[in-house]
């Protein structure tokens, strides 16, 4: 799985902008860096920041998956720069609703635009959040825009990545995974 | 404080809500609000509106936050208009690139309500 949406001006920008900078920032390795970039603890508070601040929900990590729902919500936000891969966020469409629901103060009873665009929203923010865990990642890695995905049995899969966070969480009386895929760093 | 017209540029809808909503709550209620989805959009809303304070994501498709942030200055649309950008990018040198391309303010996403009334107050204020 490759993904390319993070934008050439957006790398640019992560990587600094002059010839100086440039050389200064491609100086920069995450290969020392790796465990505290694959530190799981860093995406768990990230998603406990961000469920908190923009929804006023407390989140938690659980242990299982969510129970399946007939419909699937997953937003994939990419990195690109130092390091490349992607950030997974996909719940049932149950908890999706839930969860546009919160941020915008509306009831939802279908996976509409609205709430496609909320959980785009909520997986930038979390990729944001993780990223910004790690200084030399938040300094030299750029995100892409959200892309959104909704349907019945589909699967994702990632070949040989670097490494793959996938943890669930749960709020109120529903849940989600969020999945950190690393497929290159350097 | 008088009426206070802001432009919202994001190309998220429920973004926008939320800084909308977030202002609202931090007492602006005479609000009038204009939104864009894009940069391309943001500058055409300056084209034809007077605003007295400007917030915008950066990571947007079509034209990003700063490019649009560098139209404003180089069209010379705001003139003297406060500049806040909203973002998941919080490094420093985002903020530096920001701050270059002449932004007055900076808020990092998530954010609380109280957030922005701080960056928002302070800068209305010093206006």
């Amino acid at each position: 799985m490759l993904f390319n949406g993070v934008r050439k001006a957006d790398l640019a920008r992560a990587r600094g902008c002059g010839n100086n900078e440039m050389e200064r920032t491609m100086a920069v390795s995450l290969r020392e860096s790796v465990q505290l970039v694959s530190d799981p603890r860093n995406l768990d508070s990230s998603v406990e920041e961000v469920f908190q601040l923009m929804l006023g929900v407390a989140c938690r990590r659980g242990s299982v998956a969510p129970v399946k729902e007939p419909e699937s919500v997953t937003a994939v936000v990419g990195f690109g720069g130092l390091l490349s891969g992607a950030c997974v966020f996909s719940s049932g469409s149950g908890a999706a609703m839930r969860i546009a629901g919160l941020m915008t103060g509306m009831e939802f009873e279908e996976t509409d635009d609205t709430v496609k665009d909320a959980i785009g929203e909520i997986c930038n923010m979390l990729a944001g959040a993780w990223k910004g865990k790690v200084p030399d990642l938040s300094a030299n890695c750029g995100l892409s825009v959200p892309a959104v995905i909704t349907g019945r049995d589909y699967n994702l899969r990632v070949q040989a990545p670097e490494f793959q966070l996938r943890h669930f969480y749960r709020f109120e009386n529903t849940g989600f995974a969020v999945t950190i895929v690393c497929d290159g760093i350097q | 404080m008088s009426e206070i017209r802001t432009l919202i540029v994001d190309d998220s809808s429920v973004m926008r809500k939320i800084v909308e909503r977030s202002l609202r709550q931090a007492g602006l209620n005479l609000l009038v609000v204009h939104e864009a989805g894009s940069g391309t959009e943001g500058l055409d809303v300056l084209r034809s509106k007077q605003v007295d304070l400007i917030l915008s994501d950066i990571n947007m498709p079509s034209m990003d936050g700063l490019e649009f942030l560098r139209q404003i200055r180089a069209q010379n649309l705001a003139p003297g208009v406060p500049v806040v950008m909203i973002t998941t990018e919080s490094s420093e040198e985002h903020v530096k690139q920001a701050i270059l391309s002449g932004a007055q303010g900076y808020i990092r996403k998530p954010f609380t309500a109280e957030q922005v009334k701080e960056r928002v107050l302070s800068l209305l204020h010093a206006v």
